[in-house]
Order: C-alpha cells, then structure tokens, then sequence
C-alpha cells in the first residue's frame, strides 16, 4: 500500500505540511518514504525504514513553495533508497510520486533507454519524469509536457508531479483515489483524507481521466482536454481517524484483534503440516553452534522464548538486554548466530549490540516487522514477522508473531525433537486465538480487579516469557504497578507483598510436573488471601484455587504462550480504557526507542 | 453528478443461519472461497466506488478483523448501529457520512451482487438526475423478498414477502440515493419499533411526500406520480435464507468462475500457498483456499469450497459442500452436502453421507432438503462418528467416537455414544 500527499501554499509550511501527512497515512504503513520541494530548485529526499529516517534526513533543510511526498510499505521484496519515490528524470528538475501500476512501462522505458535516458531504479514510476523531461526540451510548458506523458500511460495510476521550472504542483489519476484539500492560502493533495485532515476537512474529489492544478494556494481541475471544470467542495463530516483504527477506540484494540490475521501471514508458506516439517527462506543453511538473542522491552520476552525453546531443541542459547549486551557482552563462540529482536528494526540498543557482534565477525540475524529497516539492513539475515503495521505504542499483536517467528526459528535449527507437533499447533492457532477473542472474559475480570494496589503474574518455562509481558503491558498502559516472574521465585522474596488488595494471575498449561508445581504455589498465594486469576487451558487443577479463569484452548506447550498473552493483553487493555488512560499514547513512551 | 460512495449495510445477524452466525454476522460467511461482503465490496469497488461506509453492529469486530481501515487501497469506514432496528434505521445511522455526497449507493452486505449490476444502478440513477433507484433481478421464488412490479422503467409497487406465485421480479438490495432519502425515511412510521428502507420505498413509490404524513392508500400508483426506477438486471445475484442455501451459493459462483484464486486447470482454482498432494484428486468445479493441504488419496469436488487454512487427510471424499476456516476433516472421512464453520475438526471415518433430509430451522421443520449437515463453528468429532441428513451441530459441540447423531445438537452439548 502506498500513500501520496502534494502542497502548494507557503514556503515555510511545505515539509512540515508533507512531513504530517506521512504521519497522516501512517496506519498504511512504511517501509520507505520521501519528499521533493521545488523552490525555483528542485531538492529530493527519500529513505528507506519509517518516517523518523527521512524526517532526520531532511531536518528542516528543505524549503519551497510546493511539494509531494509519498510513503510505501511492501510486504515482500527490500525496498531501497532508488526504489523510493519521488523518482525524478536525468536532470534532476522534475519529481513525480505514483500510486498503481503503470502496465506499457516496460515498452517505454526502453524506447527512452534507447534516447539516451538513464534509470536508477527498478519501478515502472520512473518513466514518467522522464517523458515529461523530453518534452520540456522540445519547449512544452511543465502543464503540457505533464499531460503529454500521462496520455502515454496504460493502467491505473494516481500521479503528482513538481518541477524546478514551475511553482505549480500537478496531479490526475485514474483507477486510483486523489484528493484535492482546500485551505485557505493554501491547497493540499492526497490518496486519502487523513493526510491533510490536520490543516482542512474541505475536500474535492477528482474523477478519472481530471488534472488538478495547485498553484500558491489556489486550485484548479480541468478535463483531459484541458477544459476547466467546476467541481464542488465538500466537507468531511465523518471521522477519519477514525476509519483508520477501523472502527475500534483504539489502534490497540484494534490490533489485538487482527492477531488470527497477523499470525496467519507469519505462518504462509513457511510450514509444511504434510512433511512436518518448517521451511523459512532466510533460515536456510544455517546450522550455529549456539544462539544468543539480544532484544529489549516486549522483543525481550520474545527472545527469553525463543531461547527456552531452542534449548528444548538441543541448541545451546541465551537471551540478553541489549543495553547490557552492548556495553557488557558475553563471549561469542565463532560459530554463534546472534539473532536481534526488534519491532521496527530500529531499537538504538539493540542495533548497537548486533554491531558489536559484527564487530567481532559473528553472524547475525534480524528478526523484525519491517522490510528495510536498519536492522534488516545490517545483519546477514532478516526473518520477517509480517504482523503489518502496529501503531499502538505497547506490543500487542508483534509479540505474538514474534513468538511464532521464534518457535519457526527453533523448529528450523532444532538437532532433535520432531517439528510435526508444533507445525499442527502452529497451524491451528490463528483459529484458536480468534475462538479467544469471540469468548474471551477479559473485561469483567479487568473491571472486578480494578482497584488492586499491584497485579502479579507467575508462570514457569515457556509460560515465564508470558508472565513477564503481562506485566508489561500492565505497567506500560494502566500505569499501575506489576510484576512478572517464574513461579518458583515467588517464595524468595515476592511473597512478602502479595496482599487481598494485589491479584496473581496464574498461568497454568497442560498438566504436568510444571504445572502440578505452578498449582503448588497458586496454593501459596492463596492461603495469603490473595484473589487468584487462573489463566489456563483446563488441564490441570488450577480451577479449583482460582477466584476468576481466563480460558485457553488446549495446544502445543510451544504455541500456548501466545494464547495465554492473548487474553492478558486483554485485561490490560480494559483496566487501562475503564481508568481512562491514554491507551495508544501512554505517557513517557514512545513506539520505537532510537536512542540508547 | 459521478457517484464515488456507498452505504453497506452489515449489521444483521441473519438468525435463520443460525447456528453458523453464532460469531459472526451473515454477511462473513461463505460464499465459495471468501466471505459474502469481500464479493460486495468487489462489486463496489469494480464499479468506481471509492468511499465505503459499512454499517456495522451484531459481531462487528468480525467486519472490522477482516477488512482492516483500508481495502484494495480503498478507506473503510465503519459506522456503528448499536441496536439492529432495521434496514431504514441502518442507514440512517450513516446520515453523516453520506451527507455531503449528491448521490450515494446503499447496498445489502449479505447478498453477492455483481460489478455491472452496480454499474447499471449507477448509469440508470446519474441519467435520471439522482432519483431513488434500485436493482431488480428475474427470480424463479420470491417469497422471501421484496417483490417488484415494473412499468417501463418506473417501480410501481413493492410487496414485501407476497404470499401469492404471480410475482417474478424482486429488488436485489442495490439502490442509488441522494441524501433527500434521509428524510424521507424519518417521515417513515415505524412497525413495531422498526425502520425497514423498504417501507419508506413504499412511500416514495405511492407518492406519498415526506412532509405529508399519512400513507395514501395502499395500491398501485399511477405510472406518472412513481419516483423510483427500476433497472433490471440479469448479473449473478445470490442470497443464502437458510443455511443450506450457502451451498447452492458456492456452487453457482463456482458454476459462473466468480472465485478469486489462480486456474489450475479448467473450473479448479487452488491458492498460490495451497498444497495438493499429487496423489489427491480434485474434481472441477473446485476452489482450495490458501494454505490449505489436501493429502494423498483425497477427492475434493465436484462443487467443493476449501476455505483459508483447512485440511482434507488422507482418502477423504468432499465433495458439494462448503469448508471454512481452518476445518481439519480427518483420512477417510465422507462430507456430502456438508457447510461447516470455522475451526471445525473432525477425526478419522466422519461420515455426512448427504441429503436430503429434514431441517429443523426455530418451529419449523423443512423437509426433503438438500443438506448433509450444518457443522457450527468448532465442532469437534472424535471419530468415526456419522451424521444424518439435515443435521444442525451448535458451535463448540463435542461429538465423541463412535456416535450416529442427528435434528439439531446444542452448543458446547457433549454427545457420547
């Protein structure tokens, strides 16, 4: 999905105004993005990763009248700096952002190949900066040369073009959406109506096969032709912000409940249920000595998994900060893979700890939700988690493909073990957690604890990872205090603050000897008074020592941990709504921590 | 006037489904390898609409979970009905939306409808300078519908569910509107509490002015005083009452190749991340949904839809049935006549053998129809377990080894032998 936005206005106002409107269309995603403002000089930014990349890349810099902007998130394939728009022809003098596919490129391109036209990337874009280039040497004005490349194009496309000639910004479409905004000294552009909503909620549409012209605030569509046309303005009545939380209070929300999507593009292609067996693209051939996972915050839970799981698996592996890791690290064997967690691929700490162990020439592995980013970048392999775009500041629906992503990578490396198991379990969750979300008592459990002084929350082995995340979440969105940690701790010191004001939630899976000893301090707890949450899949007694259950669907003790966080980040997200927090924004976070 | 919006209307439960719109409403449910509101959506989308408003309220995060704030690059925006007081009362709920628009569609979100058959509504409503209009489809029953009576192209009367056979046209639920409809609907008298959009069609079809407020009498108007056109239209046009309709809907989009996966060979779509064991055979008209496996020895179709996810073991036989999500039929099972839920899982030697069979819908029982079994969503069987014609299995029943069930089984109801 891409996004475009365009300005004509005032000069100080057009990178603010472009910059916003990235972050606008920034629920479509991003794996790429990039300005050009033309100011009688045409300058051209663009970069790879999120917004941040470019908005520090420009600082200000640039300046002009008029500008374009466009943002793109691919879910297959790296993008790069030269597959980024805006695309801009031999010169430099004309930038031209594109929505759609422009289907005769190929015919196109070589034809100005052969005149002499030099590309510099792979995308069909490209040609149209320079068609419009040739006839701005033949003595065309910028609107003539425009409309003469367009009616050279075959397929759907919306375009937006500047150039260093003309303070004017021109745009048409066709099978693709473009909207005109109208301000008041100023006229804005865009795929879609949350880009400029900010600055006016005064729209017009255009229709296929219409030219919209921007100039210094002002505004005109004519037909193909060239005729004028009146074209009414309408206003937005309807909340675009909204539409992009689909329809949900908040993009958490929103995003706990596309996990059985999110999980289901993890998995595609990359579990065989047939030969039992997993196939990832970016894992093949590898076969270390050993593991180290350097993450932070949420990914941090997500690599104490994955390594849990690869030592189930016979592979030696460890779990580090990446603060810590980075001014403290441990030995590295030669022929140890030092795998990064990280969300946006972004994380300053955990970047600097895979450069250490470059440094020391081991091989490294980024598992991340973003193509393109530094991470994916720097390391010598990326395995992407493909949740989409995740907006919420506190983890949801990246850490459960984060786990799923793990327990891909342990079933891949694994010296023993049969992978058959977890590919079932793998393939059955999707279903499992939309079955939670369709039954899930989260809320009632959220609102009955509501005014704890402090929540615990203990599990042993794979479920340890889960207690930790619980709680923090908690932390992060209720700000009330909480804690995670192994159920075995708990009589080494916790026990001393646990109170009928501070609930435990327990989770408790199959019913072994973990689980018979988890039970084991549930009893613990409760003889303290403590109100006992179980959250658990049945198996065992847990029930009977429990004031509320959280239910679970029975699965592989490998896969169970998701669901079981699951409902958890349920219940945090009602206590935070019914206190009223600022769920998406808490305070003092932000979504990607880009500095040490 | 161009028309660049639409008004779905996707806030019914459809109780006759019921068991299968336990967690869902009708318009997610299948229709041969997507969910009906995906093949509207198309629809809308294929005829130039780029700003869709959905209204939303039973089990809406279902909507919402699937098409997400964008779809096909196209913004989403959902409009909640908290209380489902009917089609009028729906719309109504998007007054806000829409009310900047000249024009603007509404569409029903629980029946397939086809691009040109929206095209056709659009073309009819822009040359008849923005009057009502709506879609009439040739059907063999229309008992169910509205019943349309056309004079050259004017819409003279509108009779919801006739009881009588002489009718042959009914209104396929695609309308073009100008945003005078709102008010128009706010003059409607409400019948026990609700707002049907086709009684406020009555209205505008007899003549009667929104300001005026007294029905005229109930009788066919005279051809000049009608404002609402018809547009007639032969596109596909498909609508499940009963849960054995879904299968009837899959097999006609299947018949007509309205399936969105690659060709594999004449009437046999499978997904790019499907997998097909050499050794299984698929019988055309066939659709296998993505990272689906169908394992050695199996037979699929003819007229079999595998949603997303599932799995067919090893010498099973589907065939004229509609699978959903994740369903895992285990080897040597029998599906005939079969509609299934999502997440279903049933163990090895699970017979359907097929209809027909006696359907047991609320109070009413239908007899002799075409239905193996409706499995609900996450039914389990153990094993060997067999199902009578006409079977309705509730969400999350357990049907343990070796049972014979049949008429209607309970949610979460636990049948040993």
């Amino acid at each position: 999905m891409c996004g475009i936005i365009g300005y004509a206005g005032q000069s100080g106002d057009t990178l603010d105004v472009l910059l916003d409107g990235l972050e606008g269309l920034e629920y479509r995603g991003y794996d790429s993005a990039g300005v050009a403002l033309s100011n009688g000089d045409l300058s051209v930014c663009k970069r790879e990763g999120e917004l941040y990349h470019l908005q520090e890349a420009v600082d200000g810099g640039l300046d002009g009248p008029v500008g374009i902007g466009h943002t793109r998130w691919s879910t297959h394939g790296p993008p790069s700096d030269q597959n980024a728009h805006p695309h801009t022809d031999c010169s430099g003098d004309v930038a031209v952002v594109h929505n759609g596919i422009i289907e005769n490129y190929d015919d196109l391109k070589a034809d100005l190949a052969d005149r002499g036209h030099e590309f510099d990337s792979d995308t069909d874009t490209e040609v149209v900066p320079h068609l419009i280039e040739e006839r701005l040497a033949e003595g065309a004005t910028f609107e003539e040369a425009f409309r003469s490349a367009v009616g050279r194009l075959d397929g759907s496309y919306a375009l937006a073009a500047v150039s260093e000639d003309s303070e004017a910004l021109l745009a048409t479409r066709r099978d693709s959406p473009l909207v005109v905004g109208v301000g008041d000294e100023a006229a804005y552009l865009a795929s879609d109506v949350p880009a400029f909503l900010d600055y006016t909620d005064r729209v017009v549409y255009l229709e296929d096969g219409e030219f919209a012209r921007l100039e210094s605030g002002s505004w005109t569509v004519s037909d193909a032709e060239g005729k004028l046309l009146e074209k009414s303005v309408s206003r937005v009545e309807w909340d675009a912000e909204e539409t992009a939380k689909s329809g949900y209070d908040h993009y958490m929300l929103k995003e706990i409940h596309e996990q059985p999507r999110a999980l289901r593009k993890c998995l595609r292609g990359r579990v065989d249920e047939l030969t039992g067996s997993v196939e990832v693209e970016a894992l093949e051939g590898l076969n270390p000595g050993s593991v180290q996972f350097v993450a932070c915050g949420t990914s941090y839970h997500a690599a104490l998994f994955g390594a849990q799981a690869l030592r189930e698996a016979g592979v030696h592996a460890q779990a580090f900060l990446a603060s810590e890791y980075a001014i403290a690290p441990p030995p590295i064997p030669d022929d140890a893979l030092v795998v990064g967690i990280t969300q946006s691929g972004e994380t300053a700490d955990t970047l600097s700890a895979l450069r250490e162990a470059q440094r020391r020439g081991v091989r490294t592995l980024a598992m991340t939700n973003v193509v393109g980013s530094t991470a994916a970048r720097e390391c010598d392999r990326a395995l992407f988690i493909r949740a989409g775009p995740e907006i919420g500041v506190a983890a949801s629906k990246t850490f459960s493909s984060q786990v799923v992503a793990a327990n891909l990578l342990a079933s891949s490396l694994a010296r023993r073990g049969d992978a058959r198991e977890v590919v079932q379990a793998l393939r059955d969750l999707p279903g499992q957690v939309q079955e939670l979300l369709d039954s899930s008592r989260a809320e009632q459990v959220a609102e009955r604890f509501l005014d704890a002084e402090g929540y615990f929350f203990i599990g042993r082995d794979y479920n340890h990872p889960v207690s930790m995340e619980a709680a923090l979440k908690m932390k992060e969105i209720t700000y009330k205090h909480a804690e995670g940690f192994a159920a075995g701790e708990l009589k080494h010191g916790p026990l001393a603050l646990v109170t009928e004001k501070t609930p435990v939630f327990a989770i408790v899976t199959g019913n072994d000897e973990t689980a018979t000893k988890t039970v084991g301090n549930v009893k613990e707890v409760e003889a303290r008074d403590a109100p006992v949450v179980a959250v658990t899949d049945g198996a065992s007694e847990v029930e009977r020592y429990a004031d509320e259950v959280l239910e679970i669907p029975e699965t592989h003790p490998r896969v169970a941990p998701v669901l079981a966080n699951v409902q958890l980040q349920l219940v945090a997200y009602h206590a935070a709504n019914k206190l009223g927090r600022s769920i998406d924004k808490p305070r003092n976070l932000a979504k990607s921590v880009t500095v040490e | 006037m161009t028309v660049r919006a639409a008004v779905v209307l996707a806030a019914g439960e459809g109780t006759r489904l019921r068991p299968l719109t336990r967690n869902r409403p009708k318009p997610m449910l299948p229709a041969a390898d997507r969910p009906i509101l995906e093949h509207v959506f198309d629809a809308l989308i294929g005829a130039g609409i780029e700003r869709l408003h959905v209204v939303v309220g039973y089990k809406r995060d279902r909507v919402q979970d699937h098409f997400g704030p964008t779809y096909r690059n196209i913004p989403v925006n959902y409009v909640s009905q908290d209380k489902q007081l009917g089609s009028g009362h729906a719309l109504l709920q998007a007054r806000d939306a829409v009310s900047q628009e000249d024009g603007f569609l509404v569409v029903n979100g629980d029946q397939v409808i086809e691009r040109q058959m929206v095209a056709d509504v659009l073309d009819a409503f822009e040359e008849d300078d923005g009057n009502a209009t709506l879609a009439v489809t040739e059907q063999a029953d229309v008992s169910h519908y509205g019943a349309v009576v056309m004079d050259g192209d004017r819409v003279v009367e509108l009779v919801e569910k006739p009881d009588t056979d002489e009718y042959r046209l009914l209104n396929a639920g695609v309308y073009a509107f100008d945003p005078s409809i709102f008010d128009a609907i706010e003059a409607t008298p409400r019948v026990q509490g609700e707002l049907a959009l086709t009684d406020t069609l009555v209205r505008l079809i007899e003549g009667v002015d929104a300001e005026d407020g007294d029905a005229a009498e109930t009788g066919r108007a005279a051809p000049g005083d009608a404002t609402v056109r018809g547009v007639v239209t032969e596109e596909l046009w498909e609508d499940a009452t009963y849960p054995w309709d879904l299968l009837d809907v899959s097999r006609d989009l299947l018949l007509h190749g309205r399936v969105t996966e690659p060709e594999r060979e004449e009437s046999v779509w499978v997904a790019d991340s499907a997998t097909v064991h050499d050794d299984a055979t698929l019988q055309g008209p066939v659709v296998v949904g993505p990272d689906t496996e169908v394992r050695p020895g199996a037979v699929v179709g003819p007229y079999a839809a595998l949603g997303r996810n599932a799995t067919v073991g090893a010498n099973a036989v589907v065939s004229r049935s509609v699978l959903d999500t994740d369903a895992r039929v285990g080897p040597n099972s029998t599906l005939l006549d079969c509609v299934t839920g999502q997440g279903v899982a049933l163990g090895a030697d699970t017979t359907v053998p097929g209809g027909p069979g006696d359907v047991r819908v609320g109070d009413t029982v239908f007899e002799d129809q075409r239905l193996g079994a409706v499995l609900a969503d996450r039914v389990r069987a153990e094993g060997d377990v067999s199902v009578a014609p006409g079977t309705l299995v509730a969400p999350s029943a357990t049907l343990h080894t070796g049972v014979t069930v049949s008429e209607n089984i309970n949610e979460r109801a636990e049948v040993f032998r």
